[in-house]
């Protein structure tokens, strides 16, 4: 897996440069920001009801929950998946090396 | 490791929970009558929620209300007479206060 | 068939709701089973289904950060991590994603986003089908020539001798890792890889990795743990300022994780029973189809686009499946039987 890793790095760095000039080319006019509002009026459902109404009127408090509930649903699922992994009767820690 | 961790988003969640007063906006979505730049005063007519073919952005209903656009109020691509906008708004009183206001017309993010 | 359509409140619209879980599943089983994040396929994947180009990144940026969670609370930690090369890397890391995110914001305003971060994407993709298949090649041609290829097989690349000569202060010495440069350098190798993690909504470990062992000098199991580190770090903020713009979709970030975090299981088992290193040739296929899906979708055909990728991303998830439930099988039925033959 290593060893084409320098073409990797290369390429990486080709793209890095390559991006900002590709913006430079669209023309660098003055243009309005896009504002998003989220249409409450359709949503039923309290929870996302609550999670659109907070987009609309508290941003910072909206970008904290999607980081914590993101974080804490993930952790939730790596516990569970723990859980049921380990009842499966599989032998999770060897590995027999059959390739290569 | 485990455990510190859990116990340490649970802690933030409760806190977030317990200080997460947040001041519910309510949504119209409408037509663009007026745009008064000296009085900072938004018209628009109202549209309702049924979106059809016809009335890709829902079915006017012929309610026109004013909002009033602050200093703090985002505003996306300007509003002109004849675009369809949709504003997060507060009432103070008998004053509606945009919060948000989206150009749903001009700004068509399905091109996007 | 309203029943199959979910309504994503922000950037309201309905959007195909066993598409999204097909995406979040076969990222899972992909990544789990090569080993490298499948990221590449979330942005491209969500932004055929529907979602604007800015929301396709920002909430393939917030699964990554889920799915780090899930696989650091599956571990414990992250392994062997140099946390004091890791905190210098974050400044670079999240720096870097500012920039790459500004970047997709101000492509935005302009109104040319989806069609700029599309063709990047396209060169990204063949950049990666190349390596996958040049690699396969190269290793074809060694088991023919019977070269065995030992543990190491870095062929001596020591690009980060020369970095290392660089002696721009702040000088620091990283125990862990076992080396001494200029702090600038991991700086700005994270903040490269950060800012294409910014732009194109991937965690980088697929830059980092390498651009670590070569460029920095990390032996290669350090390089694996702080790269795991670093991902989280870039998922978690990424999801944060991406949040703050406004460009992300809780709901669907959700819907992803889930299939994801199943996936995952799936795929990282599935490497215990996966012979021969053919495999790697179906991944190099996945990538490809990803790629003309992409390029289809820039010239309109959405449909199309969508057909290729979900098929190709089913195609190869239902196979690592089958290898996984196969090799199960076997496994519980040898166990059954060693059991019962102890018992007589």
């Amino acid at each position: 897996m290593m060893h084409f890793a320098k073409k990797i790095v290369l390429g990486a760095v080709a793209l890095v440069t390559a991006v900002p000039s590709l913006v430079w080319a669209g023309g660098g006019e003055k243009v309005d920001q896009l504002i998003i509002v989220a249409d409450t009026r359709v949503i039923n459902n309290a929870f996302v009801k609550y999670i659109a109404d907070l987009y609309n009127t508290n941003t910072l408090l909206f970008a904290v929950w999607a980081v914590v509930l993101t974080a804490v649903y993930g952790a939730f699922l790596g516990f569970l998946m723990d859980f049921i992994m380990a009842r499966t009767g599989l032998d999770l820690k060897s590995r027999k090396l059959v390739e290569h | 490791m485990k455990r510190s961790l859990l116990g340490f988003f649970l802690a933030l969640t409760a806190a977030f929970f317990m200080t997460a007063t947040a001041l519910a906006a309510d949504v119209a979505q409408g037509k663009v009558l007026s745009m008064d730049t000296a009085t900072n005063i938004l018209t628009i007519e109202e549209f309702d929620t049924h979106k059809s073919a016809d009335h890709p952005y829902g079915r006017p209903t012929g309610v026109t209300a004013d909002y009033k656009i602050e200093k703090q109020t985002l505003v996306g691509i300007k509003p002109q007479p004849g675009d369809v906008v949709r504003i997060a708004f507060k009432t103070q009183g008998t004053e509606r206060i945009a919060v948000r206001i989206m150009n749903v017309s001009k700004q068509d993010l399905r091109k996007k | 068939m309203d029943w199959l359509y979910i309504y994503m409140p922000i950037a309201g619209m309905d959007i195909l709701w066993p598409g999204l879980v097909l995406i979040g599943f076969s990222v899972g089983v992909i990544g789990g089973f090569f080993g490298m994040g499948g990221a590449w396929m979330v942005t491209p994947g969500l932004n055929i289904l529907g979602f604007p180009m800015a929301f396709a990144i920002g909430t393939d940026i917030a699964h990554i950060a889920g799915k780090s969670m899930v696989s650091t609370m599956r571990h414990s930690k992250f392994g062997n991590v140099d946390y004091k090369l890791g905190f210098v890397m974050i400044i670079g890391t999240m720096i870097g994603i500012e920039c790459g995110a500004q970047l997709i914001m101000y492509l935005e305003r302009l109104g040319i986003v989806g069609g700029v971060v599309r063709w990047v994407y396209v060169v990204f993709l063949a950049l990666i089908a190349t390596m996958v298949f040049y690699d396969f090649y190269k290793a074809e041609q060694k088991k023919r020539a019977g070269i065995v290829e030992g543990e190491k097989g870095t062929e001596g690349i020591t690009w980060y001798k020369t970095l290392h000569k660089i002696r721009i202060p702040p000088m620091m010495h990283f125990k862990a890792a076992g080396f001494t440069c200029s702090a600038w350098l991991p700086i700005m190798v994270s903040f490269a890889t950060g800012v294409l993690a910014g732009f194109l909504g991937i965690g980088g470990g697929l830059l980092r990795m390498p651009a670590l062992v070569y460029l920095i000098g990390c032996p290669t199991h350090i390089a694996v743990g702080t790269d795991l580190f670093e991902v989280m770090i870039s998922g978690l903020y990424g999801a944060f300022t991406y949040s703050m713009k406004g460009r992300i979709e809780l709901v669907a970030v959700f819907v992803m994780l889930t299939g994801a975090a199943i996936g995952a299981q799936i795929g990282t088992v599935a490497t215990k029973y996966a012979k021969g290193y053919g495999i790697r040739i179906l991944f190099g296929c996945a990538v490809l189809a990803c790629m003309v899906s992409i390029i289809l979708k820039q010239y309109g055909f959405s449909n199309s686009a969508a057909v290729v990728v979900l098929g190709a991303i089913s195609i190869i998830s239902l196979y690592i499946c089958v290898i996984m439930l196969r090799g199960a099988a076997q496994e519980l039925r040898d166990k059954k039987a060693q059991q019962a033959a102890s018992r007589i």
